[in-house]
C-alpha cells in the first residue's frame, strides 16, 4: 500500500533522512522509531504530500505522491505531531470543513462519524482552544480519518499526553487499525508500538537501521540473564565454560551472559545445578532500540 | 469550487469571531463617520456661504462635495486597513501550522489563495456595507447620483481587492504577521505614491508609464463617476499577478 523508495531529503548541506526505502503491505500497522530528529516526520511528510523529496519516490496505493497529490491525500489521513487546527473554531465546524476539503460527498454524517469515533461528541459544540491537549489530539485525528482513509499516517498521537491520556489515544489507535486499514504510527512510547504494531521501522541519523517484525528484530539468546539461588565464584565459573559465551557480568543480583548465538540452552543447562530462579533470554523493545540507534540524533 | 466556497466561508468566519474583524469594521466605521460628518458640516458652510455668493451657489454639488471626498478618503483608510485584515491569511495557518490541514487535502494551492481572498473579499464587502447608512442618509437629504456612486463603490472594492492581494502575498512569505502588515504597506504605499512622482516628472513614456502604474490615478476616475475598461483592467491585473505570486509561494511551502 505504501512503497518508499530511495527517499532524500536535503535542506542544503543537512541530509534530513538519506536513501530510506522501506514498504508496507496493506493492512500492515507500522510503527516508526527513532530518535528526535532523525527523520521520522520528514519522511511521514513526504508520504502525506505536504513536503517535496529531494530524491526517491514515494507511492501510495500506487499513486506517486509527487506525480498525483491530490489522489494520494484522498487515499491517505494524516494527522501531525501538532494538530494542524483552527482554534476559533467549534469541534463539529472544524472536522466538517476538513471532511469538505477532504471531498466528502455526506459532510454531515462523515462528520458525525469521526467525532464518534475518536470520542468528541459530548464537546463537539465547544471551540478548540478551550479543550486540553489530549481532546486537541483527537480534533488531529478525527481530521485524518473524517474521509475514511485507506492509510492513516501518524506522527506521534501521544505525544505531550498524561498516562490515561495516553492509553485512551492507543486503544483509539489500536480500534482504527483493525481491518484492512493501512496504520504508519511513529512514536517515542515504545510500549505503544508493542501494543499496536505488527512491523517496526528504526530510523536514525536520516536512514534506515532496521525493520522487521518485533519478535524478529530481538536478538533472542544473544544476551541470556539468570538468577541463581546460589551465586559465587562456581557459579561464575561455569557460566564463563558455556562454549560461545563472550562475557559474563554481574548485574542487580543477576548473571548476565553474552554471547554470539542463542545462549539459552546452554545457560539453562549450567544454572541448573545453582539453583535457578529465572531466566530471561529475549531483549525488550527498549534495548533492541537503544543497541539499534546507539550514537543518538544527529 | 467548493474548496474555494468552504475556505472562503471559513475565512469570512474567522473575521467575525476574531477580535481583529471587529477592531478594523469599528475603526473603519468610527474614521468613515468622522469624514462623513467632516464633509455635511463644510457641506452646510459653504451653504450658508452661498447664500450671499449666487456663484457659489451653482458650485454646491452633494456628488462633488461629500461623494468624491469621502471615497477619496477611504483609500487612506483602506491602505491601513486591507494590510491588517490580509496579514494573518496564511503567516497565522503556517505559525500555528494549521496549515498542514489545507497542505495534506486534497486541495490545490490555487484554491487555497482563491479561497483565503474570497473571505477576505467577503468581510471587505461587509466594510462597505456598513457605509450605505450614510449614503442613505445622504439620498434623504439630497439627490446623489446613483451613477456615481455605483462607479465609486466599484472602484472601494477594485482598490480594497487590489491591496488585499498584496497583503495575501505579504502573508505567504513569512509567519510574522507583523512583518507581513508591514511588507503589505509598503507595497501599498508604494503604489500609491507613484502618482505624486508621476505628477512631478518631465511628460514623457517614464511619466506615463509611473502614472498608468499608480492606484490613484486609476481609482480617481472611478471617483468622478467614469467607469473605464482600462483602470477595471489594471485593478484587476494586479490583483491577478499577486493571487499568482501567492499561488506560487504557497506551492513552494508544500515542496520546498
Amino acid at each position: 500500500m505504501i512503497e518508499v523508495q530511495g527517499l532524500t531529503k536535503r535542506y542544503g548541506d543537512t541530509v534530513a533522512i538519506s536513501d530510506v526505502s522501506f514498504s508496507v503491505a496493506r493492512g500492515e500497522v507500522v510503527g516508526f522509531l527513532g530518535p528526535n530528529g532523525a527523520g521520522k516526520s520528514t519522511t511521514m511528510r513526504i508520504i502525506a504530500g505536504s513536503l517535496g523529496a529531494s530524491m526517491g519516490t514515494a507511492k501510495v496505493g500506487g499513486l506517486d505522491v509527487a506525480e498525483d497529490p491530490r489522489g494520494v491525500q484522498r487515499l491517505l489521513g494524516y494527522a501531525p505531531e501538532v494538530p494542524p487546527v483552527y482554534t476559533n473554531m467549534s469541534v463539529r465546524d472544524y472536522v466538517s470543513f476538513a471532511a469538505t476539503l477532504k471531498g466528502v460527498d455526506d459532510v454531515p454524517a462523515a462528520t458525525k462519524k469521526a467525532l464518534g469515533r475518536v470520542g468528541l461528541d459530548k464537546v463537539s459544540h465547544r471551540l478548540i482552544e478551550h479543550l486540553s491537549k489530549g481532546y486537541r489530539q483527537r480534533v488531529g485525528l478525527a481530521q485524518a480519518l473524517v474521509h475514511d482513509p485507506k492509510v492513516l499516517v501518524l506522527d506521534e498521537p501521544t505525544s505531550g499526553l498524561d498516562p490515561a491520556q495516553r492509553v485512551e489515544i492507543r486503544n483509539l489507535l489500536a480500534e482504527l487499525a483493525e481491518g484492512d486499514r493501512t496504520v504508519v504510527l511513529s512514536t517515542h512510547v515504545l510500549g505503544e508500538i508493542e501494543a499496536i504494531c505488527s512491523r517496526v521501522i528504526v530510523i536514525n541519523r536520516g536512514k534506515i537501521v532496521a525493520q522487521d517484525e518485533l519478535a524478529r528484530l530481538a536478538a533472542v539468546g544473544r544476551k541470556v540473564k539468570v538468577e541463581l539461588a546460589r551465586p559465587g565464584a562456581d557459579a561464575l565459573a561455569a557460566l564463563q565454560a558455556i562454549p560461545g559465551a563472550l562475557r559474563v557480568d554481574f548485574e542487580e543480583g543477576r548473571y548476565v551472559v553474552l554471547g554470539e548465538t542463542d545462549l539459552r540452552e546452554a545457560v539453562s543447562a549450567a544454572a541448573v545445578p545453582f539453583g535457578l530462579l529465572e531466566m530471561a533470554g529475549r531483549e525488550k523493545l527498549e534495548e533492541i532500540y537503544l543497541r539499534l540507534t546507539s550514537g543518538g540524533a544527529s | 469550487m467548493r474548496n474555494i466556497l468552504a475556505i472562503g466561508k471559513r475565512e469570512f468566519s474567522a473575521y467575525m469571531t476574531a477580535p481583529i474583524g471587529w477592531i478594523i469594521l469599528c475603526a473603519f466605521v468610527v474614521l468613515f463617520s468622522f469624514f462623513f460628518v467632516a464633509s455635511l458640516m463644510f457641506y452646510d458652510q459653504a451653504s450658508a456661504e452661498a447664500v450671499f455668493n449666487p456663484y457659489q451657489a451653482d458650485q454646491l454639488n452633494l456628488n462633488d462635495m461629500i461623494v468624491v471626498p469621502l471615497f477619496g478618503n477611504m483609500q487612506i483608510i483602506l491602505l491601513l486597513a486591507a494590510p491588517a485584515l490580509a496579514m494573518r491569511l496564511i503567516a497565522e495557518d503556517r505559525r500555528t501550522r494549521a496549515i498542514d490541514l489545507l497542505l495534506t487535502s486534497p486541495v490545490r494551492s490555487s484554491e487555497i489563495v482563491l479561497g483565503k481572498f474570497l473571505g477576505a473579499i467577503g468581510f471587505a464587502t461587509v466594510l462597505a456595507s456598513s457605509t450605505l447608512l450614510y449614503f442613505g442618509i445622504l439620498a434623504l437629504l439630497g439627490e446623489p447620483d446613483p451613477g456615481m456612486m455605483l462607479s465609486n463603490y466599484v472602484g472601494f472594492i477594485l482598490l480594497f481587492g487590489t491591496l488585499l492581494a498584496t497583503g495575501l502575498f505579504a502573508s505567504s512569505i513569512t509567519e510574522n504577521q507583523v512583518v507581513a502588515l508591514m511588507v503589505a504597506f509598503a507595497i501599498g504605499l508604494l503604489f500609491y505614491i507613484l502618482g505624486w512622482i508621476g505628477g512631478s516628472m518631465d511628460e514623457g513614456t517614464l511619466k506615463t508609464t509611473i502614472e498608468y502604474l499608480s492606484m490613484v490615478s486609476h481609482f480617481e476616475e472611478l471617483q468622478k463617476g467614469v467607469l473605464r475598461l482600462q483602470d477595471i483592467v489594471y485593478f484587476l491585473t494586479f490583483i491577478g499577478f499577486f493571487l499568482f505570486a501567492t499561488t506560487q509561494r504557497v506551492e513552494a511551502l508544500r515542496w520546498r
